[in-house]
């Protein structure tokens, strides 16, 4: 039934699906997880790094990226897509800061990129664009942005959010643990963003990437010292509660 | 045929139906000896052959004539293959008993009749130390015309009742049919099919109308529901069909089974030896990041 309605993207369904659209949003679910946390005074982005072939060299191969000082984003799905969005926001970041001498606005950069996925929606002749992105910052009155987009063009704010393979398990674990004790200070958030790529991520911390920017500051990438830092506090701390219960039950 | 206003070329009905059936029945009926030479030359292509892996030699009998067997264990798909590689193969030895080799469009070699050692798909095993327990490794897939040769082959043409089979193998979660949105499905995850003579209880919730299951472990299923033979089918819906961490460790609740208690012992080094499974076994693909 489907294959007489997912050749052109301008086809509706007669039960009101766009086909392409939905398949595009399984594309997503191709690309390895990202994980986007807003906390109080900082905003972190984790994501799972894709193996690398042996050759191959890592600088290339980048989920996330820095679409102007003080607003980044992580994607999932199609490399090349991405490109093409990131650079196109990339430009439109610096037309808006030369025409109105304002640095853009998280929500602006974000409406500008789901406009631009939503136009290929419905053209003819062209596919939409097979990425969801998770787009962090801080607005002038230093208030600290997430907002995720995805391949329908449409978007929204959120407080903790998960993309890729495996989003749902990251997304159930953050429902649980987002508390405002979880993200009452930066390291908290930070962690809380390991600890939720860890339950997907297959070989621990040396897989994982992290981006933060803090209020009035530029993004930060850490280091993989830096993470297995954090990855082994976290081991520590979760050694300790289980001591703590065993001895509660015991 | 006729064109739609989106420019789709479909077969329209022809009303004047009976006068064309005719004719192309004709047309079919005059098979030249040329058409016969390449039937026989592709079905010999397609047969399915059962060998002794050392000897190389065909199996006289079918498999389960020759090895009975009171428990049959079929991995199908390579999520299952590792998930019995990782948790039930490394804890017991067992001996490779036979091999099923097959050639169709979708293998990935070329020339059909040597199809090399380590490119036999379909491999079988009996537990050394409990003869009676087969497990067959099928990673290869069996066309529709080669399912009833492979069962033919293995199963034989009057199997023994007191055997019980349990298939494993995997689906992508858009081919389970729901109400809900393919989104908020919690994959990957398990369902059970089952025959009329399999009492035991399955290890997870049996699978709802009107999905249905295809190729090789339907094939098994039916076979066995004919044959009146005991058997489940464990179907994990997923929603990334290369080998995957997460997907193969869903199967973990069919370790409660009957037919595979007391098969997989060392769990943690199971885990293991998965992940370097999952290491060996990762494909280099730039095009989703």
């Amino acid at each position: 039934m489907a294959s007489r309605y997912d050749r052109a993207i301008t086809v509706f369904s007669p039960d009101g699906h766009l086909f392409q659209v939905e398949y595009a949003q399984e594309a997503v679910k191709k690309g390895s997880t990202a994980v986007g946390i807003r906390g109080t005074n900082i905003v972190v982005l984790g994501v799972e790094k894709k193996s690398v072939a042996k050759l191959q060299d890592e600088r290339t191969v980048r989920k996330i990226c820095a679409l102007d000082d003080h607003v980044c984003m992580a994607f999932a799905g199609l490399t090349a897509d991405a490109r093409v969005v990131i650079n196109r926001a990339r430009v439109e970041c610096q037309s808006h800061k030369l025409t109105v001498e304002d640095s853009v606005t998280v929500e602006y950069i974000t409406r500008f990129i789901a406009t631009l996925k939503q136009k290929y929606t419905q053209s003819n002749g062209r596919r939409p664009f097979g990425i969801s992105a998770l787009i962090v910052g801080f607005d002038d009155g230093g208030i600290p942005r997430l907002y995720q987009t995805d391949p329908s063009g449409t978007y929204h704010a959120w407080k903790a959010n998960a993309i890729g393979r495996s989003a749902k398990t990251v997304r159930e674990f953050l429902e649980k643990n987002y508390t405002e004790d979880a993200i009452s200070n930066d390291d908290d958030t930070i962690k809380l963003a390991i600890r939720a790529l860890l339950e997907v991520v297959q070989s621990g911390g040396k897989n994982i990437e992290l981006a933060i920017i803090r209020r009035n500051q530029p993004l930060k990438m850490f280091s993989a010292k830096e993470i297995e830092l954090q990855v082994s506090e976290i081991e520590k701390e979760k050694e300790e509660a289980e001591k703590k219960k065993s001895k509660k039950t015991g | 045929m006729a064109a739609t206003f989106f420019g789709e070329v479909v077969k329209a009905p022809c009303r004047a139906g009976a006068e064309d059936d005719e004719e192309e029945e004709e047309e079919r009926r005059r098979e030249t000896p040329e058409d016969r030479e390449l039937r026989r030359q592709l079905a010999r292509k397609r047969e399915v052959r059962l060998l002794r892996r050392q000897t190389e030699t065909s199996l006289e009998v079918s498999l389960l004539e020759k090895y009975p067997c009171s428990q049959f264990i079929i991995g199908i798909g390579n999520n299952a293959v590792a998930f019995l590689s990782s948790f039930v193969m490394n804890s017991g030895i067992w001996e490779e008993v036979g091999c099923a080799k097959l050639w169709n469009e979708w293998c990935r070699t070329t020339d059909a009749l040597h199809i090399s050692p380590t490119e036999a798909y379909c491999v079988f095993y009996h537990l050394k130390s409990n003869p009676s327990v087969f497990l067959c490794q099928c990673s290869c897939y069996v066309a529709e015309d080669q399912q009833y040769q492979w069962l033919e082959k293995v199963f034989g043409t009057c199997p023994k009742k007191n055997m019980q089979v349990t298939v494993l193998t995997c689906r992508h979660v858009t081919d389970y049919k729901t109400s809900e949105s393919t989104g908020s499905l919690p994959s990957p995850f398990l369902k059970a099919l089952k025959t009329q003579n399999f009492k035991d209880p399955a290890c997870c919730s049996l699978l709802e109308q009107p999905n249905i299951v295809h190729d090789l472990p339907a094939a098994v299923l039916s076979y066995c529901q004919v044959w009146q033979l005991p058997a489940v089918l464990y179907l994990c819906y997923t929603d990334v069909m290369k080998l995957d961490l997460l997907t193969v460790e869903a199967f973990k609740p069919v370790l409660a089974s009957r037919s595979l208690k007391g098969l997989a012992k060392n769990i943690p080094q199971s885990t293991e030896i998965l992940k370097k499974l999952m290491t060996a076994n990762e494909i280099q693909s730039n095009i989703y990041t």
